[in-house]
């Protein structure tokens, strides 16, 4: 296939799923929102089986597996965002789950939601607005303010820019390696299908999907324990 | 003669930088693992962060790239 023709297919076409009659017109629902429901639907049942029947004593071997995957997950975590900024740890958690199992949804044949642009916009903003949040809880009004100048007041306009900064480098981030890495992936495909795409597949989807969740959170948590210092 | 491929060519040479970066940050993680093998996974830690982050300005480049190629 014609490489340009692909990318007008993966980035132009109209990705519409659902159209539903809302007010005068129609209300469109694009297919990464599809896709979250899914993903959200898998994670939900999933939680259900693995958490039903928990015990405390003569714990079966699924509790112990969910139960050090849980602790190791917060542990991975707080030590990220510090003493200060612990109760921020089951947020940033669900961040990384949702992440992680959003971009290796490319290996299960459907397109990841952090492909689109829209879905990795939202999440930075939440990102950000978390940040900011956990600034003002800290600090107080007052003090969230002063320390846009801190050290000194020159670096003000810097601080400013960078509430914009943060959020735009993130989703882009996020975006540009997943969408990269599907573009390369169907060029891969193109080339010769049965074989060639598996190692490649490993790196692109499965090492390059979780690194950049990683990252994602990794950079969010930074930024708490920064605003809260 | 089209030169907005040019333009998009010209984008995608944020990934000369980004190759330099993760080169560095590769060569001073292995510098530093040989001094202290026992830190292995912090370094390790750190290296992956640092070279997310340098690999970001390639990505940047190839996302104005494909906005200078596609958006009309």
């Amino acid at each position: 296939m014609n490489i340009s023709e692909l990318i007008h297919e993966i980035l132009l076409e109209d990705k519409t799923m659902i159209k539903l009659p809302f007010g005068d017109g129609m209300f469109d629902i694009k297919a990464s929102v599809v896709h979250t429901w899914i993903i959200m639907a898998v994670v939900f049942v999933l939680i259900l089986i693995l958490t039903s029947n928990m015990k405390v004593h003569n714990i079966s071997r699924r509790q112990a597996a969910v139960e050090s995957f849980v602790l190791f997950v917060r542990g991975v975590v707080k030590g990220i965002l510090g003493e200060k900024a612990d109760r921020y740890t089951d947020y940033i958690c669900t961040v990384l789950i949702f992440l992680g199992i959003a971009n290796l949804s490319g290996l299960f044949g459907i397109e990841p939601p952090t492909m689109d642009l829209n879905v990795t916009v939202a999440l930075s903003l939440m990102s950000i607005i978390l940040v900011e949040a956990a600034g003002i809880v800290e600090k107080g009004v007052g003090g969230w303010l002063k320390s846009f100048a801190a050290p000194i007041a020159v670096v003000l306009p810097m601080n400013i820019l960078e509430l914009f900064i943060r959020p735009l480098s993130l989703c882009m981030r996020l975006f540009g390696n997943v969408l990269g890495a599907t573009v390369i992936m169907e060029l891969i495909k193109g080339i010769f299908a049965p074989v060639l795409p598996v190692p490649f597949s490993l790196y692109f989807d499965i090492f390059d999907g979780m690194i950049q969740a990683y990252v994602f959170v990794f950079l969010t948590s930074l930024y708490i324990g920064e605003a809260v210092e | 003669m089209n030169l907005t491929a040019l333009g998009a060519a010209i984008a995608v040479f944020t990934g000369i930088g980004a190759g330099i970066g993760i080169g560095f940050a590769t060569s001073k993680a292995t510098d530093a693992v040989a001094r202290q093998p026992e830190a292995d996974g912090k370094i390790m830690k750190l290296l992956i962060l640092g070279c997310a982050l340098a690999e970001a300005t390639a990505i940047y480049g190839f996302i104005i790239a494909l906005a200078i190629l596609f958006v009309k």
